[in-house]
């Protein structure tokens, strides 16, 4: 009984059970989200002959698809509070499907743009928001671990994809690649149906102010709110930019996006600038997401025992901060074999961060406003995401090396760092005198340190009921 | 004439390419230092592809304190390209340098097939480094190659000339169109050329993949939404799946399976 009231969910959440295939469909959508984009460059040069147009104006394609999966977050996180994760996921695999296919037919870059770019970037969105927010549903213990997990799906599937592209645009060249490819991404339908939605009611907690509950399949609107006011509220939930940890959350991350993933698509050319050949250089973006590959759920694991879960934001700031490190110190590094060493650390670096993206946010804000919250920072975080890499390449042709670049991009993750140390240390010192003030009266609600600890001596508990529940369960199977 | 000359300052065999844009007279010169034991003079001679020029040995004597030059003109005309060295002997040993007269080479070559479709039309195009007087397409039936004349056959070619740079459009494709293309830059003394492949398929040729996937898609789906109803339906015999819950239930009651 009181183990329900800790979390803001209103129930227990599985841990375990139909979660890891749930993890698995979140780990498919997660990847065709974050490296299809990204495979698709290898189509580039074939279509850039084709249509005759510059490289940047081929790039657009790529840019746009990222951009719409960005800003079509707001718009995925209401469809996910109002209609659960599981058809939105389908809804979103059709989508990107009938793109790809419709851009196979196409005759101006134009059509590319619309059907590749917006169309295929809303489909996108439409897999990554509800397979993120399905996780906060189905695992609170061991939820760092399932999100380390779901996140390595980016660098597995961009794995797969590179190799598989290059061999489809050999055998049926770009048109017939991308009919085929629209077959392929179907396949975020089969991770949407393993997104079992869970069928209980979620009691309404006390001090939510807006967001619809997230109800079982087929449940329409549920109980109207009194004093529901603002129509966008009721939607989405707007009352998350009066949260103290989600906005240093979004003051840390929006600066750190600047910095991100510039260093990633400039791997190859710096590699390259070096004097290594193209294969050495190809090798060492191999390496990168080989490492990032096994940092994910590493970090998912590390951050899921007892001495770092209570401190993840911590070791988010930590891990931010190691990234900035590393590329301060990467144009000291001496030739390849310097590149490889750097190449193995910033791989560390990247999966750590991208394992606990999402894991800090479910922390700061609960679960049940997990959707909302990432919808509206995936929407302010795609100016940095978009702005990010062309800005570092400027840098590179102003002054002519590479190194700037790196150092600029050191300091854009220093910095945020730093920054979400510090802050951190004072919201949970403040959440915490919080906590003893409320601590009789109401039952905290997103408080992210009071629920760790909670946790960590509620742990064996339990895992004790869950297993009496199997028991009972498997019980009421046997009879007929 | 051009003149042109390679500087040996050790005695290793080495290699020198050459490209050779017009009919020329050519003036190859070999220097040699450092030569132990310090002879006199040295005994060389001029080999072309392989074979040793008549009358071309020739005692070498001493031009200053070290060094030894021994130099030839030649006249290179479209049949004398190919391989020159010059080659020395003192006491017991030889040593040659190389080099290599030819028309500026087409590098990137691909090695994989160009795909297009029927009905589509596709980009063919070759790059070279220097720029030749003109370049020409050809297609290859077996042995022969057939010039392509894009002013004769406008609706189905448009050539592309730019300097460096060549672009072949064939429109319209069919399935004969596919085959080897060849570009030639075609310069003063010789053409240089370098073939791409075409491949045409036809439409159905990426469906039948794309048909597989969409099946395995649909197959996996139907099974995973019947493994749920089968599951819930043995769980709660007593709901209506349809009208989602019903009573109040605190605890998820399908984890188990």
């Amino acid at each position: 009984m009181p183990s329900t009231t800790v979390t803001s969910l209103g129930y227990t959440p599985p841990d375990g059970g139909w979660g890891w295939a749930v993890v698995f469909g979140s780990f498919l959508s997660i990847g065709f989200s974050y490296a299809f984009p990204k495979s698709l460059t290898i189509y580039f040069k074939e279509v850039q002959e084709y249509f005759s147009v510059s490289y940047s104006e081929i790039a657009w394609v790529s840019s746009i698809m990222l951009a719409t999966m960005y800003a079509g977050g707001p718009v995925s996180s209401i469809l996910v509070n109002r209609y659960g994760s599981r058809p939105v996921v389908m809804v979103g695999g059709l989508m990107v499907g009938v793109a790809m296919v419709a851009a196979s037919f196409g005759t101006t870059i134009m059509h590319l743009y619309i059907c590749v770019g917006v169309i295929g970037g809303l489909g996108l969105a439409f897999n990554l928001q509800p397979a993120l927010t399905i996780i906060g549903k189905y695992f609170l213990v061991k939820r760092p671990m399932a999100n380390g997990l779901a996140m390595a799906g980016s660098p597995v599937l961009l794995f797969t994809l590179a190799p598989l592209n290059q061999f489809l645009l050999d055998n049926f060249g770009w048109r017939g690649s991308f009919f085929i490819l629209g077959a392929i991404v179907l396949n975020c339908c089969v991770a949407g149906a393993l997104m079992r939605p869970i069928t209980i009611t979620a009691k309404p907690p006390a001090n939510q102010s807006g967001g619809d509950d997230d109800g079982a399949v087929g449940k329409t609107d549920p109980q109207a709110r009194a004093g529901c006011l603002a129509r966008v509220n009721k939607l989405i939930d707007l009352s998350l930019f009066k949260h103290r940890g989600y906005l240093i959350y979004l003051v840390g991350n929006v600066v750190m996006f600047f910095g991100f993933f510039a260093p990633v698509v400039f791997l190859a050319p710096y590699a390259k600038h070096q004097g290594t050949d193209e294969y050495s250089a190809a090798c060492l973006l191999s390496i990168f997401a080989l490492v990032d590959m096994v940092a994910r759920p590493g970090t998912g694991l590390v951050s899921n025992t007892r001495w770092i879960r209570p401190r993840i934001q911590y070791f988010f700031s930590f891990s931010v901060a190691y990234n900035g490190a590393c590329h301060l110190v990467c144009p000291l590094l001496p030739g390849y074999t310097g590149l490889v060493v750097y190449a193995v650390f910033f791989g560390l670096a990247f999966g750590m961060v991208c394992a606990l993206l999402f894991e800090v946010l479910m922390d700061l804000v609960g679960a049940q406003r997990f959707s909302s919250a990432v919808g509206l920072a995936t929407i302010i975080e795609c100016g940095p995401v978009l702005l990010g890499p062309p800005i570092s390449g400027a840098l590179v042709d102003i002054f002519m090396d590479y190194k700037y670049m790196y150092f600029a991009c050191g300091v854009m993750m220093l910095v945020p760092g730093l920054f979400l140390f510090i802050m951190n240390f004072f919201n949970y010192r403040w959440l915490k005198q919080e906590e003893h003030e409320k601590k009789r009266e109401e039952l905290p609600m997103g408080s992210a340190r009071e629920l760790a600890t909670m946790e960590e001596t509620k742990d064996s508990e339990q895992n004790i009921k869950l297993n009496q529940e199997k028991q009972l369960t498997d019980s009421d199977n046997k009879e007929p | 004439s051009r003149l042109l000359w390679s500087d040996i300052t050790t005695l290793l065999e080495s290699v020198l390419e050459l490209e050779i844009l017009k009919p020329q007279k050519i003036e190859l010169s070999c220097i040699i230092s450092d030569i132990p034991n310090n002879p006199t003079h040295i005994i060389g001679y001029w080999k072309k592809n392989g074979n040793e020029i008549e009358n071309s040995k020739q005692t070498v004597y001493k031009v200053d304190k070290q060094r030894f030059i021994f130099k030839r003109i030649f006249n290179i005309q479209v049949n004398d390209l190919g391989n020159y060295s010059c080659i020395f002997s003192y006491l017991d040993k030889q040593e040659q340098v190389t080099f290599l007269l030819k028309v500026p080479v087409m590098k990137d070559k691909r090695d994989k097939p160009i795909v297009s479709y029927v009905g589509d039309s596709v980009v063919l195009d070759c790059k070279i480094k220097r720029m030749p007087n003109t370049w020409q397409w050809y297609k290859s039936n077996g042995t022969e190659k057939v010039l392509i004349n894009a002013t004769a056959d406008p609706m189905n070619y448009k050539i592309l000339l730019e300097k460096n740079v060549t672009k072949l459009t064939v429109l319209n494709l069919t399935e004969e169109d596919a085959g080897k293309y060849i570009c030639s830059a075609v310069f003063e003394i010789k053409s240089s050329e370098s073939h791409v492949y075409l491949k045409v398929l036809s439409l159905i040729e990426p469906l039948k993949p794309f048909i597989g996937i969409t099946i395995e898609v649909v197959i996996l789906v139907t099974l995973i939404l019947l493994y749920e109803r089968y599951g819930r339906s043995r769980n709660d015999s007593s709901v209506d799946d349809s009208s989602g819950t019903d009573g109040r239930r605190t605890r998820q009651r399908n984890l188990v399976h």
